[in-house]
């Protein structure tokens, strides 16, 4: 492996060219600070625009760690005078960043014991019918495991579950269809699942948290995310579904390897232990609690969250080395970087300046400002990581509910934050895609081709729950 | 310098099989060659470190460092699994059957590095391997190699069309074609292209002339027909892009194998190759390829 060249992120990019990238950001921050500021925009929004400029191009080709962009937004506003130091380092005190950790808490709690692997196999028994129906449970699976815990870990968990399966069957790699649909359902599934809940992606309480930051704050409780977000989930998941099997027609008809497989494995993994029974019921309480308690004026989900952390501390099924190995921290700087970038962009005028520069050409018709953000999300989420994805378009998703009657705040944030999860195009969309694809069992052709039609089919799932559910039945 | 010009032919065969690429064809026809020319077969399994590497770099900052290691070592170990119940079973039964003898490896890295690294171990007589453009497959093996490197696709025809010009040698295509077309039974059709595009002539030592008027080009050309008549094989004479008209004939002729020689095309800004022709023809052209270096 030649050291100097590195997949890095989203391209494979040389030490040099990392070089290149970085001026480049901060060419185009200096710009902004010195050129004239246009009418209707101050000083500091401009430069809030060149901050939200830096980042996108940082964040799409990554010469530096997602994280450490999530630091630089944080420290170039206080530089730049744009807002001062202890604004932009009090937005870390948000809960969402405390929901964050504990969620991060009980999911590595959840794998240190090996309870997704018990629930993921006791779920795939229940599909073993037609190879059809199996692909589909392995779909589902994903998808609901991927409401309790991140949904890297959850692809990460399924690959080998699902290559042992398929050599069992002896699959053989990109020559069969049925290998290729099992895989790219581990990938979409836990896409589509990672929308469902704020646990899944990083993306959804970072959505909540710039919500509940607006000067008119909007609190998404727990529950209020699920009844926003599941028939996207359960409209999405069949349909791609059908996707797959139209783009790949399953060549095999047995399933009975496949079933003496998973039977094995589920001999392997033996009775259900102790910690992992703890670890179950205390999962089970915090969910209950984040249903039942997490809305005004009871305890918030970061207290819940906390709780559920402790509890797992004090029944000794995590220790602090567990949380040292399992919690990605960088997850939280990045986020901090995202907040701070929206609340920046919203107090300088900057995101209503960008919608009115953006939407006087495509006019303010609503529904086809609706259509225009699903489709600059899902575009954007294939070429860069999700969670960066959200943080550019929230803070103008949120300026355009202010500049477009008929499109409120909630409405554009939950429009960004679910259409961002729908990366299935490409390999580097995703870490979900990068960990299926590296089974070999399909091409990045092959991801390409079921990706778009699947995604064109989400954005038309998207825009249609967006119209007659939110906006018409929840009037969001 | 090239090692197929007395003896067997292919009497040890390399077959890297890449975990981005997996296809039957390539064990097909390396037990089809092994039985004719009673070659060894060394098979090996890489496993891409180019694809580790880039589910690592996406996956950081969403996972730990810890979960990342985690997750490379079960993608290692199903690899390892596949290799061994999927690729090395196939083999078995394309070898076994056949009596031909074999030796399986599994190896980690990039796979030209690793092939390249196989090559300066034991000498070998072919590298028979698949290919599909998207995988991370390193086009340098194409030239830095001086074995004859076969690219197997899905092509079902019985012939060799055989590419000389006056970008190339033309040492060693006519020689291995002729030789092949012997052994195998498989027609010979041998196409010599003046490139006018690219309007020099290459020396028997592969270094390229200053550019030349199309007059001498079309006269070298004839005389290597004539020369190829001379031995009875029948050569056409085409005037145009190289990499143009390789593919038309292939096209009109449906071969089982194109054979291409040591072409030295354009060097472009910092020395590296205008045009890569062999690169080109592997992506586009759905027939096997030989690529004699």
């Amino acid at each position: 492996m030649n050291k100097d060249n590195t997949t890095n992120g989203k391209f494979q990019i040389s030490k040099y060219s990392n070089i290149i990238f970085i001026i480049i950001a901060f060419s185009i921050l200096a710009i902004f600070y010195f050129i004239p500021t246009p009418d209707g925009l101050t000083h500091n929004g401009k430069v809030m625009i060149g901050i939200l400029l830096m980042a996108a191009v940082l964040w799409i080709l990554e010469p530096i760690p997602l994280a450490v962009t999530g630091l630089l937004i944080m420290i170039i506003q206080p530089i730049m005078h744009v807002i001062p130091p202890n604004e932009v380092f009090s937005s870390f005190g948000s809960q969402a960043i405390f929901f964050l950790v504990g969620a991060f808490i009980i999911a590595g709690a959840i794998e240190k014991h090996g309870l997704h692997r018990r629930i993921a196999l006791r779920f795939l028994s229940h599909f073993e019918k037609t190879p059809r129906i199996f692909t589909f449970g392995i779909m589902c699976s994903c998808a609901f495991l991927s409401f309790a815990m991140p949904a890297h870990g959850v692809a990460a968990l399924f690959l080998p579950i699902v290559v042992s399966i398929l050599i069992s069957m002896k699959i053989t790699p990109r020559q069969s269809n049925f290998g290729k649909v099992s895989m790219l359902c581990v990938a979409y599934g836990c896409s589509i699942g990672s929308i469902g809940t704020l646990i899944g992606g990083a993306r959804n309480p970072l959505t909540i948290g710039l919500l509940s930051d607006l000067s008119s704050p909007v609190n998404v409780t727990f529950f209020d995310w699920m009844i926003y977000s599941m028939p996207v989930v359960f409209i999405s998941l069949p349909i791609v579904w059908i996707i797959l099997q139209l783009s790949f027609p399953i060549e095999i008809n047995n399933i009975t390897e496949a079933k003496k497989e998973i039977k094995n494995q589920v001999i392997k993994a033996g009775k259900m232990k102790k910690n992992e029974t703890i670890v179950l019921t205390v999962l089970l309480i915090t969910i209950l609690l984040w249903i039942l308690f997490s809305s005004h004026p009871y305890f918030g989900l970061a207290v819940i969250a906390i709780i559920g952390s402790i509890l797992l501390f004090i029944t000794k099924t995590i220790n602090w080395n567990d949380v040292e190995k399992r919690v990605p921290w960088g997850i939280i700087l990045l986020y901090g970087g995202a907040i701070t970038l929206g609340i920046g962009i919203q107090k300088t005028g900057a995101g209503t300046w960008i919608v009115n520069a953006l939407f006087s050409t495509v006019g303010i018709n609503p529904i086809i400002v609706v259509l225009v953000i699903i489709i600059l999300t899902v575009l954007l989420t294939n070429i860069m990581s999700n969670i960066g994805a959200v943080a550019i378009l929230l803070p103008i998703g949120i300026a355009v509910s202010t500049e477009i009657p008929g499109i409120s705040p909630l409405l554009s944030a939950m429009i960004i934050a679910l259409s961002a999860g729908f990366a299935f195009m490409l390999v580097i969309a995703t870490p979900g895609n990068a960990i299926t694809y590296s089974s070999g069992y399909f091409s990045t052709k092959d991801l390409f081709k079921a990706g778009s039609i699947a995604n064109i089919a989400c954005i038309i799932v998207i825009f249609i729950v967006a119209i007659v559910y939110w906006k018409g039945y929840l009037h969001m | 310098m090239l090692k197929i010009k007395k003896g067997p032919m292919f009497k040890k065969i390399l077959v890297p099989i890449s975990s981005e690429y997996y296809s039957k064809e390539v064990l097909e026809k390396t037990a089809f060659l092994a039985e004719k020319f009673n070659s060894k077969i060394d098979l090996i399994y890489i496993i891409e470190e180019k694809v580790l590497n880039q589910t690592d770099k996406l996956s950081n900052g969403y996972r730990t460092s810890e979960e990342i290691a985690e997750t490379k070592k079960a993608i290692i170990r199903e690899q390892k699994n596949t290799a061994d119940n999927i690729v090395f079973e196939d083999a078995n039964y394309y070898f076994k059957n056949r009596n031909i003898s074999f030796e399986e490896k599994i190896f980690e890295g990039e796979f030209s590095s690793v092939v390249k690294k196989e090559t300066n171990r034991k000498d070998y007589n072919l590298i028979l391997m698949g290919f599909e453009k998207e995988c991370f497959l390193n086009y340098r093996l194409f030239d830095e190699l001086d074995i004859p490197i076969w690219i197997q696709s899905k092509s079902d025809g019985k012939s060799i069309l055989s590419i000389c010009s006056n970008l190339a040698p033309n040492q060693k295509v006519p020689e291995v074609s002729i030789k092949l077309s012997k052994l195998l039974g498989w027609e010979l059709i041998m196409l010599y292209v003046v490139d006018v595009e690219d309007s020099v002539q290459v020396d028997k030592n592969g270094k390229r002339s200053d550019k030349k008027p199309e007059r001498d080009l079309l006269f070298n050309g004839n005389k290597f027909v004539n020369d190829m008549q001379n031995k009875g094989i029948k050569v056409k004479l085409v005037k145009g892009s190289l990499e143009k008209n390789t593919l038309k004939a292939a096209e009109e002729i449906n071969p089982n194998l194109i054979i291409v020689g040591r072409e030295q095309k354009k060097k472009g800004v910092l020395g590296l190759p205008f045009k890569h022709l062999k690169r080109k023809l592997a992506e586009k052209c759905k027939y096997s390829l030989l690529f004699v270096n």
